[in-house]
């Protein structure tokens, strides 16, 4: 199985999932009343979506160009991390167990995926514009402060540095989802961890939107607790670059927060 | 080291205190005692970084890096692995010299022949970049032996080639660690008779189709992208190995089971008259991959251009550092007629003058417009390069079996079989049966030794060319379809130092940290046995010194301790024999 399988399997998964949880977590009516008003409501988000819409196109141009670019400008700092934090990840891998490695494997691959999307259709299908734009803006930060970061520092994750301590995990036991991470992901650009700064922003906005949406807000912030321990569990990131995503996620939520009202 | 201002730490802490309290005192013994103590360069710890490659692309380097590093840190150095990529590593080593010590593997290089020491160690080249004396290295008496291998025969070459041998070990320019097995991974439904590992262009070329099978595209899978992005055979942070830039150019003659054969060349003679001469005749019909006809222009061309790349018209020579060795054994090169050329060599035996017979010949009409000096790198501004060394070289326009198509970065790279090649004609250097089972050979990149090993079971590729770790030969064994190759490989694991700068520029230094790597221990635990220990670079080879045999410990640089533990008082004592001071347990800065 490999790249195409692999993107097939993740997109009638993460379909089957949003599907669901649209019914579970939206319901009929709201979703009726979002298809008869989706134009206006896409329309009233239409500035945040966007610029969310050209950082995506801008970032997938550059992400080469950035990872060549850092080993001209950037600093390595992947010795001065170990520095920091030594062995942690590969104490965390010590709970290692094949039924943790499948969760937190699928959490990283699928989990991560359904996690970005589905607020998306979630928040366009409530009369409030505001979590709709708040989420499209704090995307954008985290992509481009990601960006700026992959630019001035070159960081290999444990997996590859201390390899005889730290298993590559995701990759030994699955390893047909190289292919697929290896098109959003640069082995060399770990530090901060995106996928923890993502998952901890959309669990973030669920928090606000709690009272609307109870069942996500938990449903998030489980899920992106758990992509968050997998990004160390599967030996890819730092405890430095998860603690890096933690902030870069507070700083998106902050700028949402302050531009939307 | 040890010389005469370095003076005995008591005195010296008393004299930090008495200075200390000059600030207290008034008088002008106090002062000059202050300015005694503060006018010295203070110490502090002795560091050390180790570059190595990430895992991903290599599965042993940076272990053998993480267990240098712990047993350094235990001699109170603080030592620290940088994983860097390919092209980082080799920038900074080869051309740069901006590095401490490095783990790493020699290219896929012609190891069986004592004379490739000439220019990896060479005094003559240490200021070059390239890998001529990446460790800028000088002894006089190791280059006056290196001098007597190329242009003595016979008994005296071997002699010399002891001594050299004796040298190395003895002051460690760099550490030999293990040669290899180089392993691989192939399917057989579709394509089979493997000889040896894909990562040999030979082998490559040796393939035929499986009785059943109408495949037309033979699909390889390797973890190293750089062939996707770069195909300039002169650009030596891309080329340490992989088989596609042989592929892709001829060269005059090469090497086949261990012997030198004509390739490009129909044939040549040597004689020696008024020094060495070797008379080249070209193949009848060669032609380039655009069309162009190859004449004996090009080849009095290419030995030119690499022995000076601004052909001229700069104020010192730009020579390739990549083939600089064997471009340094041809003095001059004339044109006879069109199809053949007269080569004069330097004064060099016979057996080592061919060596220069290997390197690719370049089409004359492409790269006599690259003599420009290059104008944006990540080169040091003030060392002179051109467009020849830096370039891409894309769309690349040679002469070998196969050529350029497209290419995807980091993705994919597809080359297309010449068909009229002198390979697939009536007198082929090695026997290819008249054609190749394929018309199209793919090369895709893949993240990862697991994710390459996924890619051939899934039936997405036909075999592996990187070479493989040990990790993924379960995996292999228990897919039906798979089948593992294994080849012992002449390019050796061993750690690279930077001799010009301190502490590695001590000789007394670079054994300790010789001695600080069991090589016994690296072989089983992170080879998991598939290579052999040595103490020297000519392991394996009827020219092994006598003494520097393996012999289940290294003869030259035994390791500080035993299986694998180290005995790190016995290391730092000999440190401190060696004139290195500690404080606190930190070994200290001169």
């Amino acid at each position: 199985m490999t790249l195409v399988a692999s993107l097939v399997e993740l997109v009638v998964v993460v379909s089957v999932a949003i599907a669901v949880s649209s019914s579970v977590i939206v319901g009929f009516d709201r979703l009726r009343a979002t298809v008869r008003n989706v134009r206006g409501r896409v329309k009233r988000a239409a500035a945040p979506i966007g610029a969310l819409a050209a950082v995506l196109l801008v970032n997938s141009l550059v992400r080469e160009p950035v990872a060549e670019a850092a080993w001209i400008l950037g600093v390595n700092i992947t010795p001065t991390i170990y520095g920091i934090e030594g062995e942690f990840v590969a104490w965390v891998q010590s709970f290692a167990h094949p039924a943790l490695t499948a969760l937190f494997s699928y959490a990283y691959v699928f989990g991560y995926a359904y996690l970005l999307v589905f607020p998306l259709v979630a928040y366009v299908a409530l009369e409030d514009g505001t979590p709709l734009r708040r989420l499209a803006i704090a995307y954008s930060v985290n992509y481009t402060l990601g960006l700026v970061c992959y630019v001035l520092f070159v960081a290999y994750g444990p997996r590859n540095m201390i390899g005889d301590s730290v298993e590559s995990l995701l990759y030994t036991t699955y390893p047909q989802y190289q292919f697929l991470t290896s098109q959003v992901n640069t082995n060399s650009n770990v530090f901060p961890s995106l996928h923890t700064s993502l998952s901890t922003t959309v669990a973030g906005i669920a928090w606000e939107t709690r009272e609307t949406y109870p069942g996500w807000s938990a449903v998030a912030t489980t899920i992106a607790a758990i992509i968050v321990v997998s990004t160390m569990y599967l030996g890819i990131h730092w405890a430095t670059d998860v603690a890096a995503g933690l902030a870069l996620a507070a700083t998106a939520i902050w700028v949402a927060r302050r531009y939307v009202e | 080291m040890g010389d005469a201002r370095s003076n005995q730490p008591g005195l010296r802490r008393r004299a930090v205190l008495a200075g200390a309290g000059g600030a207290l005192c008034s008088t002008a013994g106090c002062v000059q005692r202050a300015r005694n103590v503060l006018g010295r360069d203070s110490t502090s710890q002795l560091s050390l970084r180790i570059l190595t490659l990430p895992t991903d692309a290599n599965p042993f380097s940076a272990r053998i890096a993480r267990s240098l590093a712990e047993n350094l840190r235990r001699c109170g150095i603080d030592a620290q692995i940088e994983p860097a990529d390919y092209e980082a590593i080799l920038r900074r080593v080869l051309i740069n010299g901006d590095f401490d010590l490095y783990v790493g593997q020699f290219g896929r290089a012609d190891w069986t022949d004592p004379d490739q020491l000439y220019s990896l160690l060479h005094s003559a080249y240490a200021s070059e970049s390239g890998w001529q004396n990446p460790f800028r290295y000088t002894d006089l008496d190791l280059d006056g032996h290196l001098e007597t291998q190329r242009t003595a025969a016979g008994i005296a070459r071997e002699r010399a080639v002891r001594s050299i041998q004796r040298t190395i070990a003895e002051t460690q320019p760099f550490t030999t660690l293990a040669f290899p097995d180089s392993l691989a991974t192939v399917r057989v439904d579709r394509f089979r008779n493997w000889t040896g590992v894909p990562g040999d262009p030979l082998a490559l070329l040796g393939v035929e189709s499986a009785p059943t099978a109408s495949a037309s595209t033979l699909r390889v899978v390797t973890n190293d992208g750089r062939i996707t992005a770069n195909w300039n055979p002169l650009a030596v942070e891309f080329r340490n190995r992989g088989p596609f830039i042989d592929l892709l150019y001829d060269s005059l003659a090469r090497r086949v089971d261990g012997e030198r054969r004509p390739w490009l060349a129909a044939d040549w003679t040597v004689e020696r008259s008024e020094g060495l001469h070797a008379t080249v005749d070209l193949r009848e019909g060669a032609e380039w991959h655009d069309g162009k006809p190859i004449d004996a222009g090009d080849v009095a061309f290419t030995y030119r251009f690499l022995a000076d790349t601004s052909l001229g018209s700069a104020e010192t020579a730009v020579p390739s550092p990549q083939f600089r060795g064997r471009t340094s054994l041809v003095d001059s090169v004339s044109v006879r007629d069109d199809r053949t050329v007269r080569l004069s060599f330097a004064e060099a035996a016979e057996a080592v003058a061919e060596r220069a017979l290997t390197i690719p010949i370049l089409p004359e009409h492409v790269w006599r417009e690259r003599t420009d000096p290059a104008t944006l790198a990540g080169l040091d501004a003030n060392r002179a390069a051109t467009e020849a060394l830096i370039g891409n070289n894309p769309g690349p326009v040679g002469s070998g079996p196969l050529r350029f198509d497209s290419a995807t970065v980091d993705q994919r790279l597809a080359l297309s079989v010449v068909d009229d090649h002198f390979l697939f004609g009536s007198d082929p250097p090695v026997d290819v049966g008249g054609s190749l089972p394929y018309d199209e050979l793919v090369v895709r990149v893949a993240g990862s030794d697991e994710s390459a090993v996924e890619l051939v079971a899934s039936g997405g590729a036909d075999a592996t060319v990187s070479p493989l770790g040990p990790s993924v030969v379960p995996r292999i064994g228990r897919e039906t379809g798979l089948r593992l190759l294994a080849a012992g490989s002449r390019a050796f694991y061993h750690v690279g130092y930077n001799t010009a700068e301190a502490p590695l520029s001590n000789t007394r230094f670079r054994q300790v940290v010789a001695g600080l790597i069991d090589k016994q221990r690296v072989v089983s635990d992170v080879f998991e046995g598939y290579a052999m220990p040595a103490a020297s670079p000519m392991h394996g080879t009827d020219w092994l010194a006598p003494g520097l045999e393996w012999d289940g410990a290294d003869p030259a640089t035994p390791f500080f301790g035993e299986r694998g533990d180290l005995d790190a008082a016995s290391a730092r004592a000999t440190l401190a024999d060696a004139g290195y001071q500690y404080r606190d347990g930190d070994l200290l800065t001169e």
